[in-house]
C-alpha cells in the first residue's frame, strides 16, 4: 500500500468510518461495563479484629440509638459519631464506637486494595449511609459541617 | 475491505473488548515507578456500607 492510496479520498472515508465504529464500540462497552458491574467490596477475610469490632458495635447499638434520639450523639460527615452534649456515658461510648468503625473501615481499604485515598472514600460512603439510615430527630452533620435534626 | 483497514478495525475492536495492557521496559538497575490511581466505585462502596450497617443493626443485642 503506497502513500497515494492512503491519502485517497475513498480510502480516507472508509478509515473515518472504521475509527468512528471503533470509538462507538469502546464507548458502548465502557458504559455497559460501568452500568452492569458495580464494584464488589467486601471483607475477603473475616479477621478476629473485624469480628470483634462488629460484635462490639452490635452490643452497643441500642444504647447508641437511644443517645442519638436524645441528641447526645450525632452522626458526623466523616463516618463517625460525635458527642454533642456533655454526657459521661456518651464519651466512652463515642470513643469505643469510633475505634471499632475505624477498624472496619481500614480493613475494607486494606482487603480491597483501595489505595491511599481509600479510607477517605470509605468514610464518605459510610457517612452517607448513616445519614440515610438516621431516624427522624437524629442529629446529622451536613457536608458543610452544620448540624441539624433529621426530619 | 482493504487489508490495512481490516487490520485497523481488528485492532480497535480487540482493544475495545480486552482493554489495554501497558508494558514497561527499562533498566533493571533503575526501577520504574508507576503511580497508579485507584478508581473507587462509590456506588459499590455505599452498597457495602449499607450491608455492613444492616448486619450491625440486625445483630444488635436487645
Amino acid at each position: 500500500m503506497n502513500l497515494h492510496n492512503i491519502l485517497n479520498f475513498r480510502e480516507g472515508f472508509a478509515m473515518r468510518k472504521i475509527y468512528a465504529l471503533g470509538m462507538i464500540m469502546s464507548l458502548v462497552l465502557s458504559t455497559a461495563t460501568a452500568l452492569c458491574f458495580a464494584a464488589d467490596y467486601d471483607y475477603k477475610t473475616m479477621t478476629p479484629d473485624i469480628e470483634k469490632a462488629l460484635k462490639n458495635r452490635q452490643a452497643r447499638y441500642q444504647q447508641l440509638q437511644r443517645l442519638k434520639q436524645e441528641g447526645v450523639i450525632g452522626e458526623n460527615n466523616k463516618g463517625y459519631v460525635t458527642e454533642l452534649k456533655n454526657d459521661a456515658s456518651a464519651t466512652a461510648l463515642t470513643a469505643d464506637e469510633n475505634r471499632d468503625r475505624r477498624v472496619l473501615y481500614e480493613a475494607l481499604v486494606e482487603q480491597n486494595k483501595l489505595g491511599s485515598t481509600g479510607l477517605l472514600e470509605v468514610q464518605k460512603a459510610f457517612a452517607e449511609v448513616q445519614k440515610e439510615k438516621a431516624g427522624a430527630g437524629d442529629m446529622i452533620q451536613g457536608s458543610s459541617g452544620d448540624w441539624k435534626k433529621k426530619s | 475491505m482493504k487489508p490495512f483497514a481490516e487490520l485497523v478495525s481488528f485492532f480497535l475492536i480487540a482493544t475495545a473488548i480486552t482493554g489495554c495492557t501497558v508494558k514497561a521496559v527499562g533498566d533493571p538497575n533503575r526501577p520504574i515507578t508507576i503511580n497508579a490511581n485507584v478508581v473507587v466505585d462509590i456506588r459499590g462502596l455505599k452498597q457495602t456500607a449499607t450491608n455492613i450497617e444492616d448486619m450491625v443493626a440486625q445483630g444488635a443485642v436487645k
